[in-house]
C-alpha cells in the first residue's frame, strides 16, 4: 500500500470513529433512561428526545468531517462546498426530480401489490386544493430539512466517499459506503426507527434492509455529487427523501380505508418496494453512469502512459 | 465567483455579524420566555397566543438583514467600481450573482439559527409549539422581497431601490389597510379570537394551496430576477455618479 492511501485509510478510520461514535453512544443511553425502544415508546418526553437526535444526530458526520481534516492537519481542499452548477444543472434538477418520481412510484407500486381490489381511483380520491397544496407545503418544508440533510451529505458524500473511491474501484466504493452508511443507523434502527420493533428478524432484518437501501441511495447521492463535485444536490435528495417520503404521499392522496390497510402493513413490507423501487430504477443506473464517465479518462491515461 | 462571494462578506461583515447577533437575541427571547412560562399549562388557546407572539419574533429577527441589503449594493456603487467588475473575468454576470448568493446565504444563516431555536421550542413545550413552517414562509417572504427589490438597487442604484421598496411595501400594506377597512373580514369577526380566526382561515383548503405555492414563487421570482438584474446591471452602471 502507498504511503498517500496509508494516509487516506487513515484518516478515514478517524472519520468513521467520530461518526459512529456518538450515536453508540446516546441511543442505549436513552434506551436504558426510558426503559424500552425509544422510537416505538409512547412517552411523550421520549418522542422529544426522538426528535432531538434525529435533527442533531444527522449533523454528526459533518461535525466529524470539520474535527477530521483538523486533526489530520489534511486541510480544506475539495470540500465538495462550491455548487458548480455550470453545465451539470442537469444533476441539481435530477436531485430534484429524482426522489419525487421514486416515492411517486412506490406509491403506486404499494397499491398494485396490496389494493389492486380497489380501483387506484378510488384509493387516491382525495385529490382536492387542500391536499397539492400540503404537497406543495411540504416540499416547500424541505428547505428546513436540508440543514440536517446538509448535515449527513457533507459527511458521507463529502468525505467519506471521495476517500473509499481512492482505496477502490467506484462499484464496491458504492456498496462498501453504503454497508457504512446503514451500519451508522443501525443504533436507531434496533431502538425501532423506519422499521418499528415488531418484525420477523427483529433487529438484523431491519438492519440488513436499511444497509441495503443505504447501498441503493448511496448510488444516487454518489453520482450527484460526484459528478457536480458539490455536496448540495444531495442533501436535496436527502432532504426531499425525509420529507416526502412514501408514507406522506400516501396519507395525503388515498382514502381511509386504503390508509388503513396501509398502516396494518409491516413496515418491511412497505419498504421491501421501496427499496425495489430505487434499488432496480435509481442504484443500478447510477453504479453504470458512475463507471461510464469514467472511461475516457481512463483511455486518455492509458494514451498519456 | 468564491473571490466575489468572500469579498462581499468581507465588506459587509459588520451588518453580516450583526443580523447574526440579532438573530441570536431573538432566539434567545424565544428561549427565556419558554423557560419563565415554563409552568404554564399549554392549552389551546396558550399555544396560539405563543405562536402568535413567536412568529413575529422570528419575522423581527429577520428583518434586519432585509434592511441591510442596501448596503451590499452601496459598497460597490461608482463607475470605476463597476469598470473594474466588467472587466474582470466573472464579469457583470458574477458581480451580481454573488450577490444574489451573499443575500441567499445570509437569509440561509438565519434560518439555520430560528430552526435551531425551534428544536428547542419544540423540545420544551413537548411537541406542542412548532414553527418549521413559519420558518420557512418568513425565508420565502424574504426572498421574494429581495427578488423584487434587488433590480430596482441595480438600475438606480441602492438609494432610490430602497426608496421603491418603501413605495411597494407601503403599498401592499395600503392594500391591507383597505381590505380590513371595507373588505369581507367575516371569518375573523365571527370567531371569538381574531387570532383563532386567522389560524382557520389559513387551514382553509384555498388558502393552504396559495400558500403551498408561495415558496415557489418566491424561488422563482428570485431566480428570474437574479437573470433581470444581470441583463440591467451596465445599464444602471451607467447611471452612477462617480
Amino acid at each position: 500500500m502507498s504511503n498517500s492511501k496509508k494516509i487516506t485509510v487513515k484518516r478515514l478510520v478517524i472519520f468513521l470513529i467520530l461518526a459512529f461514535f456518538p450515536f453508540y453512544i446516546i441511543v442505549p443511553v436513552m434506551w436504558s433512561y426510558f426503559g424500552e425502544p425509544i422510537f416505538v415508546s409512547e412517552n411523550p418526553d421520549a418522542a422529544v428526545a426522538n426528535y432531538c437526535v434525529g435533527v442533531f444526530g444527522m449533523m454528526i458526520p459533518s461535525i466529524a468531517h470539520i474535527i477530521t481534516r483538523l486533526v489530520t492537519k489534511e486541510g480544506f481542499k475539495n470540500t465538495y462546498l462550491g455548487l458548480n452548477t455550470k453545465g451539470k444543472m442537469g444533476y441539481f434538477a435530477a436531485s430534484v426530480i429524482a426522489p419525487l418520481a421514486y416515492s411517486s412510484l412506490t406509491v403506486f407500486l404499494i397499491w398494485a401489490l396490496y389494493m389492486n381490489d380497489i380501483s387506484f381511483g378510488d384509493t387516491f380520491n382525495n385529490v382536492n386544493m387542500q391536499s397539492i397544496g400540503l404537497l406543495m407545503l411540504q416540499l416547500g418544508y424541505s428547505v428546513i430539512c436540508f440543514f440536517p440533510a446538509f448535515g449527513e451529505e457533507w459527511g458521507w458524500r463529502g468525505y467519506m466517499m471521495p476517500k473509499l473511491m481512492e482505496l477502490m474501484p467506484k462499484p464496491v466504493a458504492v456498496i462498501v459506503g453504503g454497508v457504512i452508511w446503514g451500519l451508522w443507523h443501525a443504533p436507531l434502527t434496533v431502538a425501532g426507527h423506519n422499521f418499528g420493533v415488531d418484525y420477523p428478524g427483529y433487529p438484523f432484518v431491519g438492519i440488513g434492509m436499511m444497509c441495503l437501501m443505504c447501498t441503493v441511495m448511496n448510488a444516487f447521492l454518489t453520482l450527484i455529487t460526484e459528478k457536480t463535485k458539490s455536496v448540495y444536490p444531495a442533501a436535496f435528495t436527502h432532504a426531499l427523501n425525509n420529507n416526502l417520503g412514501m408514507g406522506i404521499m400516501f396519507s395525503l392522496f388515498s382514502n381511509e380505508e386504503a390508509m388503513q390497510r396501509l398502516e396494518g402493513l409491516s413496515a418491511i413490507e412497505t419498504f421491501l418496494p421501496f427499496i425495489g423501487t430505487i434499488g432496480v430504477v435509481v442504484g443500478i443506473v447510477c453504479i453504470i453512469l458512475l463507471m461510464k464517465k469514467d472511461k475516457p479518462k481512463e483511455e486518455s491515461l492509458e494514451k498519456a502512459a | 465567483m468564491s473571490g466575489l462571494l468572500y469579498k462581499n462578506f468581507y465588506v459587509n461583515r459588520a451588518s453580516f455579524i450583526f443580523s447574526l447577533i440579532t438573530q441570536a437575541v431573538c432566539s434567545l427571547v424565544i428561549i427565556l420566555m419558554l423557560i419563565f412560562t415554563g409552568g404554564k399549562e399549554l392549552n389551546e388557546d396558550v399555544v396560539r397566543e405563543t405562536i402568535f407572539v413567536f412568529t413575529l419574533v422570528y419575522y423581527l429577527g429577520s428583518m434586519l438583514p432585509a434592511m441591510a441589503s442596501g448596503e451590499v449594493f452601496r459598497t460597490d456603487e461608482g463607475k470605476p467600481a463597476c469598470a473594474f467588475v466588467m472587466s474582470s473575468p466573472a464579469g457583470a454576470k458574477g458581480h451580481v450573482e454573488s450577490k444574489y448568493y451573499y443575500i441567499l446565504i445570509v437569509n440561509l444563516a438565519i434560518l439555520f439559527m430560528g430552526f435551531l431555536t425551534d428544536v428547542f421550542s419544540t423540545a420544551m413545550t413537548g411537541g406542542m409549539i412548532s414553527l418549521t413552517l413559519v420558518l420557512v414562509l418568513i425565508f420565502c417572504w424574504r426572498l421574494l422581497v429581495s427578488a423584487v427589490e434587488i433590480p430596482f438597487m441595480i438600475r438606480f442604484g441602492s438609494d432610490h431601490g430602497m426608496q421603491i421598496k418603501g413605495a411597494v411595501v407601503a403599498s401592499v400594506l395600503m392594500l391591507g389597510v383597505i381590505y380590513f377597512l371595507f373588505g369581507d373580514i367575516s371569518w375573523m369577526l365571527d370567531a371569538e379570537d381574531p387570532i383563532k380566526g386567522i389560524m382557520d382561515m389559513l387551514q382553509n383548503g384555498n388558502t393552504v394551496f396559495f400558500i403551498g405555492l408561495f415558496p415557489f414563487i418566491s424561488v422563482a421570482a428570485y431566480y428570474l430576477s437574479c437573470k433581470l438584474s444581470v441583463r440591467i446591471f451596465r445599464k444602471g452602471a451607467e447611471n452612477y455618479e462617480q
